[in-house]
Parts: structure tokens; C-alpha cells; sequence
């Protein structure tokens, strides 16, 4: 009401201002307000207006410029954010701190693999030393073997054939003989089949010799591993081992050979008191 | 109506086209995109309220963008841009929500009558 009430007291103003037909001119003034405000009372109707029918005015263009920038900035930064790592948005600091992050976990992992390589280089090695030793250790037992007569063994040496016709050699005659090879090098021996060893003895006189127990017969076979040029001088030399049995009416003939064989074997005995102290 | 249009336009030219940002603006892009959603709605408001001014709109939506981003670059400066954009973030959020509570009020008003 007193909006209504107002233009006629500024009509009033005018009139007593302009006295005249200002009437007609002037009452139209309120209508237009009235005009612009029946379609938008409430916001709704507001808001459909300016929906519906599209119209182009310059508020509208400006404002959808401006939408249209919102639009492109909010699509761009949803599709940075979504698309790439999160270091794209990230700011300095961030980056510096992950970067460092980074870093640090770079040298755990640098050490962590540098322990694990001396750790390795140390296995192998000891791997290494392991089958060293176990190859050793083979070598060794074949040796030890051939000493004890439990493998048989082969290489260059001599053959003695001492043949008995009138059962006139004797026990400590072959014992001689072995002694005299073996202080001329002989590295392996058997006799007849029976392997000499350490612990060898002889029995029997008169044709009725036995090694280690076991009868042996004439003709007695010495196969001899050694040097040859070494084994067969010392048996032949004067007084030696030939001579004597020569004498005896018995005689020994001794033939080199590039290889000879000693297969007889003598099982491994384990000692029933000596224990080794080396470990 | 055509304003609308600009907000959908924008987005599927952004999402399509997928253009380049600067490096330099980049940190700023999001909380730019906040302060301008800020704008938006408060314009919305003021269509609603019957109030809307075009040219307020354009000022307060170029003041709120280049404020925000101002913030957010003297933060940096600072080193406290990541606190500084957080309050910048709920400052906004809370305008926002106010503003859609008033757009709120308004339509569901007009629906109940």
C-alpha cells in the first residue's frame, strides 16, 4: 500500500511543481515494475524463466563464458586428478619429501641387496671350498687306498716270476725280496693273487709258503708297481734278491711292462683300539 | 538457459580436448575451481532472490578466482600453502552449502506452495 501511496504523493509533488495534465503521462510509471515482477514472485518461477526459453542476452553470454570456464577448469583438474599419478597435483614441498622418500628407500634396497650379494659370493665360496675339500678328500682315500690295498690300482712296473722247482725258497726269502722293493719304490704289490700290505707276513718253509695265511704256490708272480728303471736294478744287483735265489736253485726272471696291474684287494679294517686324533 | 549450455560445453570440451596446463598455474587450478563454484552459486542465489546483476556476477566470480588463487600462492610462498588451501577449501565449502541452502529454500518453497 505505501508503495502505491507513494508515487501519489510524488504525483501530488509533481502536480503542485507542474500544475498541468501530468496525470496521464505519469500513471503508467508504477506499471512497469508490476510488468517485470509477475513472472518472477518466487524463485522458482525465477528460475524457469531463465531456464525455458533460451534467450540471448548479454548477462546470459557473459555468464555462460564464465560457466563455460568453471566447466573446462573443473573437467581439466577431475581428469589430471584421475588421469596421472597423484604427483601431478602435488606441490613442492610434496614432491621434495617423496622424492626424499624415494631416495631413502633406494639405499635401503642398495644395501639390502649389497648384503645379499656378499652373502652369496660368501656361500659360493665356502660351496666352493666345500667341494675343494671333498675332492681332497677323495684324492686322499684313493691314495690311502692303494697303500691299504682296498682299491686296485695300475701303472708302469715289473713282473717277478720266481719259480721253485726244488721247494727250496723260503718265507723270509720273499720277505727280503718285498723289503728290497719297497726300498726301491714299490708303491703296490701282490703276490699270487694276495695284496701286500703293511701288516703282510709270511709263513711256511719248503714249498709250503703262505701271505697273510693264504697258501701261495710255485711259481711265485710278483706284480710290482713302481718305476721300472728303479725296481728292476735293485733286485738284480749283485748279492741281491736274483742272486740269492739263484743260488738257491730257484730262479727269477723280471719283466718290465708299461702297465701293470694290481687288482687284488684286502678289505678295509677298522682298528679296534687306534682312534685318528687329527679331528 | 545458455548459460547451462557454457557449463556443459566447458566441461565436455575439457574432458575431450584434454588441454595443457601450465605448470606454473597448475597448483592453483583446483582451489580456482572451488572459488568459482562459490560464485556460481552465489549467483544462482541472487537469480533467485531476483537481484542478479550480470556485471556483480562476472567481478565476484574473477575476484573469488584470482583471490583464491592468491591465497594459495602466498601460501606456497609461506610454506604453509597446503593449511592455507585447506582453509581456503572450508571457507568456500561452508559459502557453498550455505548458498545451495538458500537456493534450497527458495524451489522447494515454491514447490510446496
Amino acid at each position: 500500500m505505501s508503495n502505491e501511496q507513494n508515487p501519489s504523493g510524488e504525483q501530488n509533488h509533481h502536480r503542485h511543481a507542474r500544475p498541468g495534465g501530468a496525470l496521464p503521462p505519469e500513471a503508467p510509471a508504477p506499471a512497469p515494475p508490476p510488468a517485470a515482477r509477475p513472472e518472477g514472485t518466487s524463485g522458482r518461477q525465477r528460475l524457469r524463466a531463465g531456464l525455458w526459453p533460451p534467450r540471448v542476452s548479454r548477462a546470459q553470454l557473459i555468464v555462460a563464458l564464465l560457466l563455460f570456464v568453471l566447466g573446462l577448469g573443473l573437467a581439466i583438474q577431475v581428469r589430471s586428478n584421475s588421469d596421472n599419478s597423484a604427483l601431478r597435483g602435488a606441490r613442492q614441498e610434496d614432491l621434495v619429501r617423496i622424492l626424499d622418500e624415494l631416495d631413502n628407500r633406494t639405499q635401503r634396497l642398495e644395501d639390502e641387496k649389497q648384503r645379499l650379494d656378499d652373502q652369496r659370493t660368501e656361500l659360493e665360496n665356502s660351496s666352493d671350498q666345500a667341494e675343494e675339500a671333498r675332492k681332497q678328500t677323495r684324492e686322499k682315500e684313493r691314495q690311502l687306498g692303494i697303500l691299504a690295498g682296498t682299491v686296485a690300482a695300475h701303472g708302469p712296473g715289473i713282473t717277478l716270476t720266481i719259480s721253485d722247482p726244488t721247494g727250496a725258497v723260503e718265507a723270509d726269502m720273499l720277505l727280503d725280496t718285498i723289503q728290497e722293493l719297497r726300498a726301491a719304490g714299490a708303491e703296490a704289490i701282490q703276490i699270487n693273487g694276495v695284496r701286500v700290505v703293511a701288516d703282510t707276513y709270511f709263513s711256511g718253509d719248503g714249498g709250503e709258503l703262505g701271505v697273510d695265511g693264504r697258501k701261495i704256490e710255485a711259481p711265485y708272480e710278483f706284480k710290482v708297481i713302481g718305476k721300472p728303471q728303479d725296481l728292476e736294478p735293485a733286485l738284480n744287483i749283485p748279492g741281491g734278491v736274483v742272486q740269492t735265489l739263484e743260488k738257491e736253485q730257484a730262479t727269477a726272471e723280471v719283466t718290465r711292462a708299461e702297465d701293470i696291474v694290481v687288482d687284488a684287494l684286502r678289505p678295509a679294517e677298522r682298528p679296534d683300539y687306534a682312534r685318528s686324533s687329527s679331528q | 538457459m545458455i548459460a547451462v549450455l557454457g557449463l556443459v560445453v566447458g566441461v565436455v570440451v575439457g574432458l575431450l580436448v584434454r588441454p595443457e596446463v601450465p605448470a606454473v598455474v597448475e597448483p592453483y587450478l583446483p582451489i580456482a575451481v572451488v572459488a568459482a563454484l562459490d560464485a556460481v552459486f552465489g549467483g544462482l542465489r541472487a537469480m533467485l532472490d531476483g537481484i542478479f546483476v550480470d556485471k556483480v556476477f562476472v567481478v565476484s566470480f574473477l575476484s573469488n578466482v584470482v583471490v583464491a588463487a592468491l591465497i594459495v600462492f602466498l601460501g606456497d610462498k609461506l610454506g604453509v600453502g597446503a593449511q592455507l588451501s585447506t582453509g581456503v577449501v572450508v571457507v568456500l565449502g561452508i559459502r557453498i552449502f550455505s548458498n545451495a541452502a538458500a537456493i534450497r529454500r527458495h524451489v522447494f518453497r515454491a514447490w510446496g506452495r
